[in-house]
C-alpha cells in the first residue's frame, strides 16, 4: 500500500507545476494510467454453499486510445476511448462457516472497455469528468490456496462494465493529466478448485488512478 | 453526454455497497484433516442398555467440527456391544458384560472408544415430567432415568419400551428416533408407562382443551379510504390444528389511533391519511396487519343544498361533499356528524350509507332559519333551512305515464304547489301505491319512494297521495328480450374521487333503458376501488388506491365489466 500511495505522489507532482490550459483538445489521443485496486468481498458460490475471499489492494496499469470531442458538438463535451486495463490482488483471507483463514494466489483482471465520458468544462485549466464504459473481461486465479491447500484456479472470460469519474488537468494543448476512480464489476467468473469442482466469484473493484494523455 | 454523466455519477453512489457481507454456508474441507476424537454420554453401560458416541474433528490444528454424521463406526467385540440401530448409527448397545474398542473412521483418520458394558441391572426408573398437563394437539418429551444395582445412573430413554393407557386421549412414540414423545389428542387422562429389564415407571399425562397459538388479522393489508370503515376480522389457530373466529374475544388496537381508530367490535374508521398497524390480541396471543389509509385528508365540506328550503311536513335530502387535500372529492354525507339547531324545527335522520334526510316539522320564524351542520374533527360547514307552511293546492305527477320493461324500473316524481306561489318536490313524502302490484310495484321508503318496478306485461295505475290530495298515472309494462348490457363512465379515477357508472340495457326490439338503478354492481379489488353506496347511490365507484379492478354490472342473468385504472 505504501509504494503504490508513494508512486500516485510521484505522477501527481505535475499537477503542482500545471498552468493554464491552451486551447482545448479535440481529435485522437492515447494515454496510460497507474493506480491501485482494491477487490470489495466476494462471495464464493460452489455446490456446497458460499464462502467468502477477501484480497490485498493490488497495482493496476492501463493503456487508452481515444477521441475527445470538438467543442459544441451535437453529441456534447466528452470523449469516447478503448481502454486496456491490468489489476492484479492476492488473495488474503477465506472466510468458511468453520471461520476465516489465511489465503494465498491471486486474482488478476485483463478488461477491455469501451468508456464514454462527459466533461464539465467552464474555461478553467481543470475540468470534472464522468462516464461509463462496457466489454469484457479476461479473469484468471492462480494459485489460490487456503492454509496452505490448494483451493482453485483457473480463467474465465466474462462482461464487464464501469463507471468513473476523476478530473483533467490540462498542461499544454495536447498533454493533461487525469486523476480518477473507477468501479469496475463483472459478471461472476467461473474457476474450477482442486477437488474438481467449479465455483464462480462476485468481482467488483474500486480504483485510484492517475495518468498522462497526449493529443494528436 | 451531460446525462450520460450524471447517470455515471449516480451509478458510482449506488454501485459503491457491492461488498459480500453475508454469512457463509460452506464447510472449510480444503484444510486435511489430521484427527479425531471420540466422546460417549457414558463409558460405562449397563448390559442392554445403549449410549451414544461423538466425533469431533480437528482440522490441522486450525478448527474443529463436530462430523458424527460421517463417521463409519465399528466394534472389536460383538458379542459385548454392537451399533444395532440403523436410525442412529452412532449409538452403540451394550450386548454382554465385558469391554469393547469402538473404532470410528472419518476418510482416512480414525480413533478408537473403549466401552465397558457392566452386568449391573436396574432397581428403580424415574420418569419426567411427572403428571404433565398438554393442551389437545401438543407434544411433550417424556425421559426415563434408571437406577441400577451398582449405585449407577443411565438415561434409559431409548432403551425402554413406552406405552399408553389411552391412545385416544395420548399416545407415545416406541419408535427408535423418537422414544417417549408423547401427543395430546384428546381431553382426558392417560397414563404414560417406560418399561425396562422388569422394572417400570408412569406419569399421568392430562390433555386439557387446545390452546391458542396464533391469530390471524383479515383482510391482510387492505387499502382503505380516509373517512371511511373497514371490518377486520380475528380467527384464532388452536394447538390441536383446530381455527376458530375470535374476532368478539380480542382486544383491538391501532398503533396510529390517529390515523384510524378500531372499536372492540373489530371495526376500523379511518381519519387520515397514512399506515397503521391493527393488533388482536388475547391470552397473550396476537396477531397484526397493516391498514394504509389513501385518499388524501379532509379539507374542507360543502353542503348541498347550500340554502335549503322545506315545506312543513316534507323530507329533503341533504348532501356533504368533502374536498381532500390530494385535490379530490367525494360523497362524505354518511360519515361526518349532522346537528340542527332546534330539532323542534328540523329532524335529521341517515338511514344508511351516504343517504341524509332533513324532516321539516315546523315552520321557522321569518328571517330566523334554522341550522344545518355538518362537522368532521374540526371543520365545520353549516346550511341555512327555512321551513315554510304554506296552502297546499295542487300535485302533479310526472311524467303523466311510463311504459316499462319488465324486469327494470323508472320513477314518478310528484311536485306541490302552494298558496304562496312556491312549489316543491314532495316525492319522498308522498304516500305511493299500485294498482296491481303484480303488473308494477311501487317504492315506499326513502329513495324509493315514486319507483315503479315492471314485474311482468300489463298495465297498471300508480297513485300518490300527498297532504289530501291525490294524483295518479298508468303504467303499462311490456316484455322484451334483453340483447346485452353495457357500462359507461371513465376509465380513469383519481385516487379519492367520486365517480358514477352507467348501465345501458339493450333489446332485441332495438330499444335501450338505463338499468343503473336496476343492475346489482360490484368492484373484485377493494383495494384499488369501492361502491360509493351499493344501496343509495348505485353505480358510484369512488377510486381508493393505484391499480386496477374490474367494475361488474349483472342485469337480466347478463352481465358486463368495465376496467377502473386508479393512476
Amino acid at each position: 500500500m505504501k509504494r503504490i500511495v508513494l508512486t500516485m505522489i510521484a505522477l501527481g507532482l505535475p499537477l503542482v507545476f500545471g498552468g493554464p490550459a491552451m486551447a482545448r483538445h479535440s481529435g485522437p489521443y492515447v494515454g496510460v494510467f497507474l493506480g491501485g485496486s482494491a477487490l470489495l468481498d466476494a462471495r464464493s458460490t460452489d455446490s456446497q454453499g458460499d464462502f467468502r475471499l477477501a484480497f490485498d489492494p493490488g497495482l493496476l496499469g492501463s493503456a487508452v486510445a481515444g477521441w475527445d470531442f470538438e467543442p459544441g458538438n451535437p453529441v456534447g463535451e466528452g470523449r469516447i476511448e478503448l481502454e486496456y486495463t491490468h489489476r492484479g490482488n492476492s488473495l488474503d483471507k477465506v472466510t468458511f462457516v468453520d471461520g476465516g483463514f489465511k489465503g494465498d494466489g491471486s486474482l488478476s483482471a485483463d478488461s477491455l472497455l469501451l468508456n464514454m465520458f462527459g466533461v464539465f468544462r467552464d474555461g478553467r485549466s481543470w475540468a470534472p469528468y464522468a462516464g461509463i464504459g462496457i466489454g469484457a473481461a479476461r479473469m484468471e486465479a492462480s494459485g489460490l490456496k487456503v492454509t496452505g491447500q490448494p483451493l482453485g484456479s483457473g480463467t474465465s472470460v466474462v462482461f464487464a462494465y464501469q463507471v468513473g469519474t476523476g478530473i483533467d488537468v490540462a498542461l499544454t494543448d495536447m498533454l493533461s493529466i487525469d486523476l480518477g476512480y473507477r468501479f469496475l464489476g463483472t459478471s461472476r467468473p467461473k474457476f474450477t478448485e482442486a477437488n474438481g469442482q467449479s465455483f464462480s466469484i462476485g468481482y467488483f473493484s474500486h480504483s485510484a488512478v492517475l495518468g498522462l494523455r497526449l493529443g494528436f | 453526454m451531460m446525462k450520460l454523466a450524471l447517470s455515471g455519477l449516480l451509478l458510482v453512489l449506488m454501485v459503491s455497497g457491492c461488498g459480500w457481507n453475508g454469512t457463509p454456508s460452506r464447510h472449510n474441507d480444503f484444510t486435511p484433516l489430521t484427527s479425531i476424537t471420540i466422546v460417549a454420554v457414558s463409558s460405562t453401560i449397563a448390559a442392554h442398555t445403549s449410549t451414544t458416541l461423538k466425533v469431533t474433528g480437528n482440522y490441522s490444528g486450525l478448527f474443529t467440527r463436530d462430523i458424527t454424521e460421517q463417521a463409519v463406526w465399528s466394534c472389536a467385540a460383538p458379542a459385548v456391544a454392537s451399533f444395532v440401530t440403523p436410525s442412529a448409527p452412532n449409538r452403540v448397545t451394550g450386548l454382554a458384560p465385558g469391554s469393547a474398542t469402538l473404532t470410528a473412521t472419518v476418510g482416512t483418520v480414525s480413533n478408537t472408544f473403549t466401552l465397558t458394558v457392566s452386568s449391573a441391572t436396574v432397581t428403580a426408573m424415574t420418569i419426567t415430567p411427572a403428571a404433565p398437563t398438554i393442551p389437545k394437539g401438543l407434544t411433550s418429551q417424556f425421559t426415563v432415568s434408571g437406577t441400577f444395582s451398582d449405585a449407577t445412573t443411565q438415561d434409559l430413554t431409548f432403551d425402554a419400551s413406552w406405552t399408553s393407557s389411552d391412545a385416544a386421549v395420548a399416545t407415545v412414540s416406541d419408535v427408535a428416533g423418537s422414544k417417549g414423545l408423547a401427543q395430546a389428542v384428546s381431553v382426558g387422562s392417560a397414563t404414560i408407562s417406560a418399561a425396562f429389564g422388569g422394572s417400570s415407571a408412569s406419569s399421568l399425562m392430562t390433555v386439557s382443551e387446545a390452546v391458542l397459538q396464533s391469530i390471524a388479522v383479515s383482510p391482510a393489508a387492505p387499502t382503505v379510504l380516509s373517512l371511511s370503515s373497514r371490518s377486520f376480522q380475528a380467527t384464532g389457530s388452536y394447538s390441536d390444528g383446530s381455527t376458530a373466529d375470535i374476532t368478539a374475544r380480542v382486544a383491538w388496537s391501532s398503533s396510529r389511533s390517529d390515523i384510524a381508530a378500531i372499536a372492540s367490535s373489530g371495526t376500523a374508521t379511518t381519519l387520515v391519511q397514512g399506515t397503521t398497524s391493527i393488533s388482536a390480541t388475547l391470552n397473550g396471543v396476537s396477531g397484526a396487519t397493516s391498514l394504509t389509509v389513501t385518499g388524501g385528508n379532509l379539507t374542507g365540506i360543502r353542503l348541498t343544498p347550500a340554502l335549503p328550503r322545506l315545506i312543513k311536513g316534507t323530507a329533503g335530502r341533504m348532501t356533504a361533499t368533502g374536498t381532500f387535500s390530494n385535490g379530490t372529492t367525494r360523497d362524505v354525507s354518511g360519515v361526518v356528524g349532522w346537528t340542527v339547531s332546534d330539532a323542534a324545527v328540523v329532524t335529521v335522520s341517515l338511514p344508511g350509507g351516504n343517504l341524509v334526510w332533513l324532516k321539516a316539522l315546523a315552520a321557522t320564524p321569518a328571517a330566523v332559519p334554522a341550522t344545518i351542520t355538518a362537522t368532521s374533527g374540526a371543520l365545520t360547514t353549516t346550511a341555512s333551512l327555512t321551513v315554510a307552511d304554506p296552502l297546499l293546492q295542487t300535485l302533479a305527477i310526472s311524467p303523466t305515464s311510463l311504459e316499462l320493461t319488465a324486469g327494470a324500473s323508472d320513477r314518478f316524481t310528484v311536485t306541490a304547489s302552494y298558496s304562496d306561489g312556491t312549489t316543491q318536490n314532495v316525492t319522498a313524502s308522498a304516500d305511493w301505491t299500485s294498482n296491481d302490484t303484480t303488473i308494477a310495484s311501487v317504492g315506499t321508503v326513502d329513495l324509493d319512494r315514486g319507483r315503479v318496478s315492471s314485474l311482468a306485461a300489463g298495465s297498471a295505475t300508480i297513485s300518490a297521495q300527498y297532504g289530501g290530495l291525490t294524483v295518479t298515472a298508468p303504467v303499462t309494462a311490456r316484455t322484451r328480450t334483453l340483447l346485452g348490457v353495457t357500462i359507461t363512465g371513465s376509465a380513469s379515477v383519481l385516487s379519492g374521487n367520486q365517480a358514477a357508472y352507467t348501465a345501458t340495457a339493450q333489446y332485441y326490439d332495438g330499444t335501450t333503458k338505463d338499468v343503473t338503478e336496476n343492475a346489482v354492481w360490484s368492484v373484485d379489488n377493494g383495494n384499488v376501488a369501492v361502491l360509493a353506496d351499493r344501496q343509495h347511490q348505485p353505480g358510484q365507484v369512488v377510486a381508493v388506491a393505484a391499480g386496477t379492478a374490474t367494475l361488474t354490472a349483472s342485469f337480466g342473468g347478463m352481465t358486463q365489466t368495465a376496467t377502473i385504472t386508479v393512476p
